[in-house]
């Protein structure tokens, strides 16, 4: 990790004149689109960002949300995502997605991109929720079920963990 | 003046429903019920893989000018107490400096649970669907609001009457710094208001509430008073008096299920990991509390966990709710291991770490180091000899320059922090059921402590996200992110934390600085 002060250091400094430069409607959604791909969840690209990540993407967050209040009509505010998309249209392909999802692994990364990709302000906060509990209803039924049913040398294959160490008198299968 | 739509729809709605003419608490409660929710419409904006029914009972039957009445005068009998009787006693300052210090950590910690309970009695208002389900959670929503304001005056008179009041204040600025608050924050708020809204009812209502407020709020009462604190028994057993009522919510919650055959599939795991979850946490920091953080001792933590949480709730509640296919909780022999020795394995990394806090650690005295020998044989070989070769090197003495955690990195014993639960663990000192395992997944390193909770992690990466603050300070002298992190009293010098409760003495930025201390993450080291 680096070594300065964490509310108050480059790394920020130097996103909050990244994001200053953001200017259009579009520009500022691919911006939040593709930092949280890149730096948010386990799946993330690296953990350089891991101490700023959540501060730049809540001034990401209130960039967008900023630049939608002077660019769209106040309809399209509970109607439309930044991108002018339907929401109920994105929705159900998101929910179609996680329903023909063949295994747990395959769900969580449906449900991962989906808030990745739209979550608020990216699409507005009511289709967003809705959305949102439907799909993660649906992966908790899936991971729930038969949860003691795989030994954890088993899970740790599956997740694709590399074992580092354990503590001696712990099974490695 | 025009009316709002808000008082015209209440104007008509009391035309169909007339309100009652007397007090009769039935009456009352059947006029309540008559005021409904929208089912067609319902809809939570909370995911949950059960399925509530839609004509669960609750089991408040006292709503309205009845609770109101009855918490009125809770509330008059103990704010007229403490702010009358025990201010002219000079009750906040009448208690054991120790336990002073304990109870600084017991009513913020404790405030920050009963306010994210606001919030979780809300999701499950949200949540159900059957009018008096609803009514119940909803009532819970009002006491929670309640025992935050509680919380929060605890905090408030010690602020005024306790001889010190830095860490009754303003506890919360420090919460970068100090390593409880993040298993702190595991406990009391991603477990009661993160992921399946049932599960939530699981953690806070079955586990939390029927399982862990009888040690936190009612056995505290017990050890306040034998350390001479008369403040806290008056408020903790006025909060318990809500709690017999919230527990019955979570009977409910399970009883609304019940009907539906799937939820047999989940209920069981959930109930284990919102178990294990819990005691986790308040297995060690109660027991650490409790016995270190007091001079006059009441009994072995042990003895009080047997019977709170492996007979009463394990055996008799958790009984209760047999018929409806409930289990005792897999993990409850592995926590009642931990009951033992976890509090001993946690006091010696929190002393170590006592900077970072925002409250005062002691290190036991003689006749409490041959009571901690006589209950828990064993205990002086393994822990009172390192804490008796700290205190040697001159631990409390800022003179001395030495912080414990030095003497534990020089002897090669890593600190570890447990990435679901986010409790420090030494694995090379820890005599509880710690066991190391450390995974690298798309190149970052996490350390576990046990299976339950590594299982955890396997199956919903996602939600164990938490940085330690070894992670989060590696490479920094420990006076700089103690200075950042607000851990310094208003003299500007003074640390909040100190390890000691003595008067003279008191530790400063300075002398922490010539420490030369410096955070490692022990994943990386």
């Amino acid at each position: 990790m680096a070594n300065y002060p964490i509310h108050e250091n480059p790394t920020r400094d130097e996103w909050a004149a990244k994001i200053d430069r953001l200017t259009t409607l579009k520009d500022a959604s691919k911006a939040i689109k593709d930092f949280r791909k890149d730096n948010t969840s386990p799946f993330r690209k690296n953990y350089d960002l891991d101490i700023d990540y959540l501060f730049i993407e809540c001034k990401l967050e209130e960039k967008l949300a900023d630049m939608k209040g002077q660019h769209m009509k106040d309809d399209d505010l509970l109607t439309k995502t930044a991108d002018g998309e339907c929401p109920e249209e994105i929705s159900n392909a998101w929910i179609a997605k996680m329903k023909s999802a063949k295994d747990k692994f395959v769900a969580e990364k449906v449900l991962i991109e989906f808030r990745q990709t739209y979550k608020p302000p990216v699409m507005p906060v009511n289709a967003f929720l809705r959305a949102d509990a439907t799909l993660g209803s649906l992966l908790m039924e899936v991971r729930n079920t038969d949860y003691y049913g795989t030994t954890l040398g088993e899970l740790r294959k599956q997740r694709g963990v590399r074992v580092v160490h354990l503590q001696d008198g712990l099974a490695t299968a | 003046m025009a009316l709002s739509a808000a008082t015209t729809a209440a104007t008509e709605a009391l035309k169909v429903n007339r309100a009652p003419t007397g007090v009769n608490p039935q009456e009352v409660h059947r006029w309540m019920q008559s005021f409904n929710w929208d089912f067609a419409k319902n809809r939570t904006k909370y995911p949950t893989k059960y399925h509530m029914a839609n004509d669960t009972k609750e089991q408040f039957k006292i709503i309205a000018k009845e609770y109101a009445r009855m918490e009125a005068i809770k509330d008059e009998r103990q704010f007229g107490t403490l702010l009358d009787g025990l201010s002219r006693l000079g009750a906040g300052n009448r208690m054991h400096p120790k336990w002073g210090e304990t109870m600084k950590v017991a009513s913020n910690f404790l405030e920050v649970g009963e306010y994210n309970a606001i919030a979780a009695a809300a999701m499950l208002w949200d949540s159900a669907t059957a009018s008096e389900q609803k009514n119940g959670y909803l009532a819970q929503v009002m006491d929670e609001i309640r025992h935050t304001h509680q919380c929060a005056f605890i905090n408030h008179f010690y602020s005024k009457h306790y001889h010190d009041p830095a860490g009754h204040n303003d506890a919360r600025r420090t919460r970068a710094i100090g390593p409880l608050w993040k298993g702190m924050k595991r406990v009391f708020a991603d477990g009661f208001i993160s992921g399946d809204a049932v599960e939530c009812s699981v953690n806070l209502q079955l586990v939390g509430e029927a399982c862990f407020t009888n040690p936190l709020i009612v056995a505290v009462t017990e050890w306040a008073s034998a350390n001479g604190d008369e403040i806290t028994p008056s408020v903790f057993l006025s909060i318990e008096t809500d709690e017999l009522r919230h527990m019955a919510n979570g009977y409910q919650t399970v009883v609304s299920i019940a009907h539906d055959p799937a939820s047999s599939k989940y209920l069981n795991t959930d109930l284990n990991n919102a178990f294990w979850t819990q005691q986790k946490y308040f297995t060690p920091v109660l027991g650490m509390l409790f016995e270190y953080g007091s001079k006059y001792k009441v009994e072995p933590w042990v003895k009080t966990w047997n019977r709170w949480v492996y007979e009463d709730w394990g055996g008799i509640w958790i009984g209760r709710l047999g018929k409806f296919g409930v289990q005792s909780p897999p993990s409850l022999k592995d926590a009642k291991q931990d009951a033992y020795w976890a509090h001993h394995d946690l006091f010696l990394l929190a002393y170590a770490l006592w900077p970072t806090g925002f409250f005062r650690l002691a290190l036991p005295d003689e006749e409490e180091m041959q009571w901690f020998e006589a209950n828990y044989p064993g205990w002086y070989d393994h822990y009172g000899k390192i804490l008796n070769e700290w205190r040697a090197l001159g631990c409390e003495d800022p003179s001395s320059k030495f912080i414990p955690i030095q003497w534990l990195e020089k002897n090669g014993h890593k600190v570890y922090v447990d990435r679901v639960s986010q409790v420090p663990f030494c694995p090379s000192l820890a005599k509880s059921t710690n066991t190391l395992r450390i995974h690298e997944y798309n190149n970052q390193l996490h350390s576990f402590s046990d299976d339950w909770g590594e299982r955890m992690w396997l199956t919903e990466p996602e939600r164990y996200e938490c940085q330690s603050v070894f992670e989060q300070y590696a490479g920094r002298e420990i006076s700089e992110v103690v200075v950042e992190g607000h851990g310094v009293r208003a003299d500007g010098k003074t640390l909040i934390g100190q390890p000691h409760v003595r008067g003279d003495k008191l530790w400063t930025v300075e002398d922490l600085r010539a420490a030369g201390c410096v955070f490692s993450d022990p994943l990386r080291n």
